[in-house]
């Protein structure tokens, strides 16, 4: 995929000073090893299921979402779902609300993710009773 | 009104490789047009001041307008 940088570059002399970027979103995808990339799939099903512990701890909890909040991606619905469930086991109703404004910081200027997010998550809120930053007032300076 | 499923992965990845092609060129042609617009002509006006430079016309005319010590103007 850095093929495609280089030849955008106007000379193959500068490319090599260019930083070496590795691909984006999951963790075992790396330019130069000949072990399998993780399918978004996969990558999604081991978030899910890292949340879905039953004894998670807090820390585990904040591990995860900074971890998460790392990759270059807006994390799925699902995920979201299960990282929501796990502060509702841990009485976290501050981290749920969190999760939920780093999820629209994520998605930076591309204003269609939030959105969507909200509309998939919305039985889950209510469920959970979560509000969103929104309907708090919290979204404004 | 359901709102379709956006693009959420590698936004970052996919927004690097727009612009740090243009950012480095951007910047070379930066370097380049300054060297060539500034450097090499401020060299160049340098060189031909010196191409024709006497300093021992200039060591005199400064004698003379009597602002050295260790020689006075050829007069005194």
């Amino acid at each position: 995929m850095f093929r495609a940088v280089f030849r955008l570059s106007t000379t193959g002399a500068r490319s090599l000073a260019q930083p070496r970027l590795c691909n984006s979103a999951p963790v075992a995808s790396r330019c130069y090893s000949h072990a399998k990339a993780e399918t978004d799939e996969e990558f999604d099903a081991r978030w899910v299921t890292y949340f879905n512990k039953p004894d998670i701890d807090a820390w585990e909890l904040r591990k995860g979402m900074n971890t998460l909040i790392g990759y270059d991606l807006v994390p799925e619905a699902k995920i979201l779902d299960s990282a929501l469930r796990a502060c509702r086991r841990l009485d976290d109703l501050a981290s749920a609300i969190r999760i939920l404004e780093a999820v629209k910081d994520k998605a930076g200027n591309h204003k269609d993710i939030y959105p969507y997010l909200i509309q998939e998550l919305t039985p889950t809120l209510s469920e959970l009773g979560i509000s969103t930053p929104e309907e708090l007032g919290i979204d404004k300076l | 009104m359901s709102l379709p499923k956006p693009v959420m992965r590698g936004l970052l990845g996919k927004r690097l490789r727009f612009h740090l092609p243009i950012a480095f060129s951007l910047s070379l042609l930066a370097a380049v047009a300054f060297k060539y617009g500034v450097t090499e002509p401020r060299k160049q006006a340098y060189a031909d001041f010196y191409k024709q430079y006497d300093a021992v016309k200039e060591f005199n005319a400064m004698r003379e307008a009597g602002i050295f010590e260790s020689v006075r103007p050829s007069g005194e």
